[in-house]
């Protein structure tokens, strides 16, 4: 409901979707709440239909889960290479495959590290609590719109599905984002190289600019162009454009205390969990900080950079590899880095204690 | 054929010589300066493969994605405009119709104002010459193809789908008329133009004639429906907000969970029992578990109630279980512990715990009420939880009568019990 009114309110208007358990209430909730609702006949059409919708300056948002995801991924891939503005909400339960439709899960991290084919990244934002939903609905909706970009607001089933108490007086003013094109100077081009890497947006439609929306590797204009220097240089900004401008993208927060050598590390709803290892750690006279990683993709370097601040990291994660730590630190295992992992329930304020031990 | 510049960029054609999709390019884009549209009213939304290919050459705004689903992009622009004034068109292949079916079928039932172009030139022409769903029997005999499986009639599976227009054209003199038609028809509009192929298909026009089907034309009498458009009212107001009112003796995290059977009224139990903690000024969690089909097998809800903010959101071991049936027993058993006080059904039998209380709350509080009057009792002999409270949080809920009558029910029974 929290992450639903910030999309609204930030300026998504079109909800399309198809319904897939856990994230059927984002489903009500679009029919009640967005202008425009629709239900697709599928995954592919959702993805087809946000992508048209996108093209003429509207803000579409879906929700599912990774069944849903798996039939997007082509689709999200043209809408990253068109640079459409679009929020897509994976409420994360237990794969592979169909796995537990009614179990969470953080198992959906390193698909989406690798989703878009050739190394680039979505931006993919993680709430770990109701505030952070907040929030980062709204910087999901400003980061479409200001990096021309799908973007993943990373969420679990029993992140959306939990009823809590909530305050609030601790939801701050959500403004709506601004749709209106940047200043430019010359011919209008819907792919041309700007200073901060990202091309105006005119809709299609426009009177008098012709807007050329192309999925194939493409020049400035939007012209299909095999692998000449421009569209390459048009290929690679895409990645460049996050890459270069991740300290707009950036969020964490981090609990630490003077003295603390051991880093907790966790996102989603395993930081639960963690808040309370790190309250009761704390209560034996131990010292412990807390890093929330809440933007998970890109990886910033400034996150890593905390991590290497401390003597021992403790990855948490509610899936079997450990994902955030692969994703950063890679399949080596090191002496310093230890993981609590588990599938199938929530990871346990206990469980993490044990490792901290 | 100056005037088609207006729609046409000029750029030569980028197909095989003798390719019938360029006299296809031509009729499209003479329809159009025939019907007085600007380059920029246009929006040409283009699929993959050799029919894929024409972007360059229209003038108009243009999108081109993946290989099927043209026509599903195209109903998110068509409906994202929302202004007829504009011509939403998608070319496409063959082979993107069969791919992308669904997305014209879809189009079609919801009338989407859109005029889809099939080039139907009988193969997949850019990976060399496969047979596609619009293959004929024909066509497939000429090449001496043993699936004899009868082709897709896309004219009229749009047709039943609900398509305003849907036309087939094989002769070159009727290509602009139909199209135009299409064009000038509310709603969603197909034209299967049947396209030459010289490297793959037919390379004459009278090896066409014989391997398409005849021409067709169908009609529906289709109301455009206007996108709908809804005014819509913030999720979150005042109302949601409790404000406390009664006083608990609850400090730490307390975890209760409540344990029956589909329709025992355990998640309403659930809620209302978050909401009694609520009003008594403490925070509160609740989660509900029970199987997909609704109606049958357990249903469980585990509330926690805390002074203090509640981060993590599971119950390892329950403070309290409230459990009512069998059902219910089997799911939350591994969760008991030593320390969990437990208030059950006395119909039911926990082996090896010795603080269990047995009441015969079914027959007190009767199926829906079992929970309620186990609730109740809970509260007077535990006195946690003011059971005024409870009172209060039911007050506002639809079965608050009951609910209440059932509370009464087991006052009664307790102080029955104590004199």
């Amino acid at each position: 409901m929290i992450i639903t009114e910030s999309l609204v309110r930030s300026g998504a208007d079109v909800f399309i979707g198809y319904p897939i358990t856990p994230s059927n209430l984002f489903y009500s909730y679009g029919q009640k709440r967005f202008p425009s609702f629709y239900a697709a006949a599928d995954e592919i059409s959702v993805l087809q239909w946000m992508s048209g919708f996108s093209t003429t300056g509207k803000l579409p948002v879906t929700a599912t889960a990774f069944p849903g995801l798996a039939l997007m991924v082509e689709s999200l891939n043209m809408a990253f290479m068109m640079e459409l503005p679009m929020v897509l909400v994976i409420v994360q339960r237990m794969g592979p495959s169909t796995g537990s439709a009614t179990t969470g899960a953080q198992g959906d991290l390193a698909l989406l590290n690798g989703i878009i084919s050739g190394g680039f990244n979505i931006p993919v934002f993680c709430p770990s609590n109701f505030e952070d939903g907040w929030e980062l609905a709204h910087k999901c909706v400003k980061t479409a719109v200001e990096f021309r970009t799908p973007v993943v607001l990373l969420t679990s089933k029993e992140m959306v599905m939990t009823n809590k108490s909530f305050d609030l007086s601790l939801l701050s003013e959500i403004t709506r984002v601004d749709r209106s094109t940047k200043a430019y100077s010359g011919e209008y081009k819907p792919y041309l190289m700007t200073e901060d890497l990202v091309p105006p947006f005119v809709p299609v439609g426009d009177k008098t600019r012709q807007v050329r929306i192309n999925s194939s590797t493409h020049d400035m204009m939007g012209a299909i162009k095999k692998a000449n220097p421009e569209s390459l240089g048009n290929t690679i900004r895409l990645r460049d454009k996050f890459e270069k401008r991740i300290d707009e993208l950036v969020e964490y927060a981090i609990d630490t205390e003077d003295g603390a050598d051991q880093l907790i590390v966790s996102w989603g709803i395993s930081v639960d969990a963690a808040r309370d290892a790190v309250i009761e750690y704390r209560k034996k006279g131990k010292k412990v900080a807390l890093l929330t990683v809440k933007t998970l993709l890109p990886v910033a370097q400034e996150i890593i950079e905390i991590m290497e601040s401390y003597k021992e990291l403790i990855f948490v994660e509610e899936n079997i590899s450990g994902q955030l730590k692969e994703i950063i630190f890679g399949k080596r295992n090191y002496k310093n880095i230890k993981q609590v992992n588990k599938i199938g329930s929530m990871i346990a304020p206990d469980e993490i204690l044990k490792e901290l031990a | 054929m100056e005037q088609s510049q207006a729609i046409l960029t000029g750029t030569p054609m980028p197909f095989c010589p003798g390719c019938g999709h360029a006299p296809s390019v031509i009729s499209i884009s003479k329809a159009l300066i025939e019907l007085g549209y600007a380059p920029n009213d246009v929006v040409m939304v283009s699929d993959i493969g050799c029919a894929g290919l024409v972007d360059p050459l229209f003038n108009t705004h243009t999108i081109h994605g993946l290989h099927g689903r043209a026509a599903g992009i195209a109903f998110g622009v068509t409906h994202g405009l929302n202004d007829p004034s504009k011509k939403v068109m998608v070319i496409l292949g063959d082979g993107g119709a069969t791919i992308g079916l669904q997305h014209i079928l879809e189009s079609a039932r919801r009338n989407a104002n859109m005029t889809l172009l099939v080039l139907n030139n009988l193969i997949y022409g850019m990976t060399g010459g496969q047979v596609s769903g619009l293959s004929t029997n024909e066509f497939k005999d000429d090449r001496h193809i043993t699936d004899q499986t009868p082709p897709f009639d896309v004219v009229r599976l749009a047709h039943e789908a609900g398509a305003a227009y849907s036309a087939r054209v094989t002769s070159h003199k009727n290509f602009v008329e139909i199209i135009r038609t299409a064009f000038t028809t509310p709603g969603f509009s197909l034209v299967e133009i049947s396209s030459l192929c010289q490297p793959y298909g037919a390379a004459k026009m009278s090896e066409l004639t014989a391997w398409t089907e005849e021409e067709e034309v169908y009609t529906n009498k289709r109301s455009e429906l206007p996108p709908p458009l809804i005014e819509t009212h913030s999720l979150i107001s005042d109302k949601n907000v409790i404000v406390p009112r009664f006083e608990a003796k609850i400090g730490k995290r307390y975890g209760i969970i409540l344990a029956g059977s589909a329709g025992g009224g355990i998640q309403a139990a659930g809620k209302l029992l978050a909401n009694t903690g609520l009003i008594s000024g403490l925070e509160a969690t609740m989660k509900g578990e029970y199987p997909i089909t609704i109606g049958t097998g357990f249903s469980v809800a585990e509330v926690i109630l805390s002074r203090d903010a509640i981060n993590y959101t599971g119950l390892v071991h329950p403070d309290l279980a409230i459990i009512l049936t069998n059902d219910g027993l089997e799911k939350i058993k591994d969760k008991l512990s030593p320390d969990t006080k437990i208030i059950a059904d006395s119909k039911l039998q926990l082996e090896g715990y010795s603080n269990v209380v047995y009441l015969e709350f079914g027959k007190i509080g009767g199926k829906k009420g079992a929970v309620f009057s186990a609730l109740t009792y809970w509260m007077i002999k535990e006195k946690l939880i003011d059971k005024e409270a409870l009172k209060g949080a039911a007050g506002n809920h639809k079965y608050s009568e009951s609910l209440l009558n059932t509370m009464a029910k087991m006052e009664e029974h307790i102080l029955a019990e104590a004199n």
